[in-house]
């Protein structure tokens, strides 16, 4: 653990929708190559703090510091430029309509000039390889399946090369027979090395993948460890209630 | 004179001033969809004070009927700067006013309905506000749109002849001039009714099939 690199630093985070306080106080450290699983009832902050995560939602309070970028200093820093290195995953896919499967992993390589269009056709061309779908590249999104979108949609993430990866329940609107083929490919990139922080409520891809497990209740951290620890023993009365409730 | 005649007589004079009313409605449109846009925009911006100028634009032209802003425009405002608008100049300044308010309420619905998500996962990965705004949520926002702007072009091309009485000889004015001739003013009013009726009809026809057009692979 002490000579890895700190990927995320999050400290005494708190973020408030007016008067109602989502998240109190979260602290939590990320290093390079390890897999965070964060797992909690409805309604506990989980998907506010993945989204604080990359300024999609504004921080009211503490400190959330990525890749060495301060995200709450206004001056320091171009938001764009640290969520260049910052790949997210939605629940509910978001492709963008309008393009078809190639095109939308094109966009934003191309646009942000990290790569020429032939460039990002070609790495295009690879992810969709990678995640099996290469006869799907000039389709568009409302032609595929769940499982098919969401793999898209990760691939879309990868082709910025991105060292991290946020995942917001990537496989909760998913029709159960589809759950699988989404988990591979997010299994193949923590084997890879590849930075992520997944809200998830697959139970048995965090005993299998993560390096920790964390539970928050009420936006709070109630109880972190190996996926062991957690899951296999947890010593907080909510986390016991909360797993068996799931399990 | 029958009906027959009467074409026959004033069919190109008719014609020429209906080319007219198109040429008035297709440039105050593309007027109105420059300041719709730029209006729409300021209306969805996450700040505070773009969001009033837009409704305080909006509000104003739809609070004053469109024959108001033409006399506003065409007779009001040479009396106060000296400077002299012509007919055409002044009719496409006060329809793409008027149009303008009605196509940023139309920019701004459209934007609205586009789903949030297709932002916030444009922005994840590192493109601008204004870049998702161009390549994901306005492409998709303008197909929603289209049903709405052709309704507008409708209204435009009927409104356009609010401007007779700014003496535009667009078709309802031409109609005038034809009746102080001839004094056939049943029949002629019905030929100007039949015009714009055909006229409208097409264009509602041509814009439906561009419409099914652009709907992307659905
Ligand atoms: N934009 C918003 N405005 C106001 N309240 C919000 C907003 N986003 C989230 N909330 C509230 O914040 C709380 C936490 O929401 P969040 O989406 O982070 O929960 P979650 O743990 O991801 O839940 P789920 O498992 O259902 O996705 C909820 O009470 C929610 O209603
Ligand atoms: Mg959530």
């Amino acid at each position: 653990m002490e000579n890895k690199n700190v990927k995320i630093s999050v400290k005494e985070l708190r973020k408030s929708f007016g008067h109602l306080e989502v998240l109190k106080g979260m602290n939590v450290e990320v290093c390079e190559g390890e897999v965070v699983c964060l797992i909690g009832p409805s309604g506990s902050g989980k998907s506010t703090f993945l989204r604080c995560l990359n300024a999609l939602e504004k921080i009211t309070a503490g400190s959330v510091i990525v890749d060495g970028y301060d995200l709450t200093d206004k001056k320091n820093h171009n938001i764009n430029k640290v969520r260049e290195n910052i790949g997210m995953v939605f629940q509910h896919f978001n492709l963008f309509a309008n393009l078809n499967v190639i095109q939308n992993i094109m966009l934003a390589p191309v646009e942000l000039k990290k790569m020429t269009k032939q460039e990002a056709h070609t790495r295009g061309m690879e992810l969709l390889e990678m995640v099996g779908l290469s006869e799907k590249a000039e389709v568009y999104p409302s032609k595929l399946s769940g499982g098919q979108k969401q793999r898209v949609a990760i691939a879309r993430a990868l082709a910025m090369n991105p060292d991290i990866m946020l995942f917001d329940e990537p496989t909760s609107a998913l029709d159960p027979e589809m759950v699988g083929e989404v988990l591979e490919v997010m299994q193949n990139l923590a084997k890879n090395g590849m930075t992520m922080v997944v809200v998830t409520h697959e139970m048995g891809f965090a005993r299998e993948v993560a390096s920790r497990v964390i539970f928050m209740d009420e936006g709070i951290i109630v109880e972190e460890g190996t996926p062991q620890e957690v899951l296999q023993n947890p010593k907080q009365p909510r986390t016991i209630d909360f797993l068996n409730k799931v399990l | 004179m029958s009906f027959w005649g009467l074409i026959r007589e004033n069919g190109i004079y008719l014609t020429v001033a209906m080319g007219k009313t198109l040429e008035l409605t297709f440039l105050s449109l593309v007027f109105a969809a420059v300041i719709g846009l730029f209006f729409g925009l300021l209306n969805v911006s996450r700040y505070k004070a773009f969001n009033i100028i837009a409704n305080v634009y909006i509000d104003c032209i739809r609070g004053v009927p469109l024959i108001v802003l033409a006399f506003f425009v065409y007779f009001g405002v040479p009396m106060a700067t000296g400077v002299r608008l012509n007919a055409l100049v002044a009719g496409i300044i006060s329809l793409s006013m008027n149009a303008g308010a009605y196509m940023a309420e139309i920019v701004r619905a459209g934007i609205q309905s586009i789903d949030k998500g297709q932002m916030e996962a444009a922005r994840s990965l590192g493109l601008s506000y204004g870049t998702s705004m161009r390549k994901v949520v306005l492409p998709q926002a303008i197909r929603v749109m289209i049903p709405s702007i052709i309704n507008q072009f409708i209204i435009t091309l009927k409104d356009t002849s609010i401007l007779s009485v700014i003496g535009f000889p667009e078709l309802v004015k031409a109609g005038q001039i034809v009746i102080a001739r001839n004094f056939e003013t049943f029949k002629m009013w019905a030929i100007i009714a039949v015009m714009y009726l055909i006229v409208i009809t097409t264009l509602s026809k041509i814009a439906r099939a561009l419409e099914r057009k652009i709907s992307y692979g659905k």
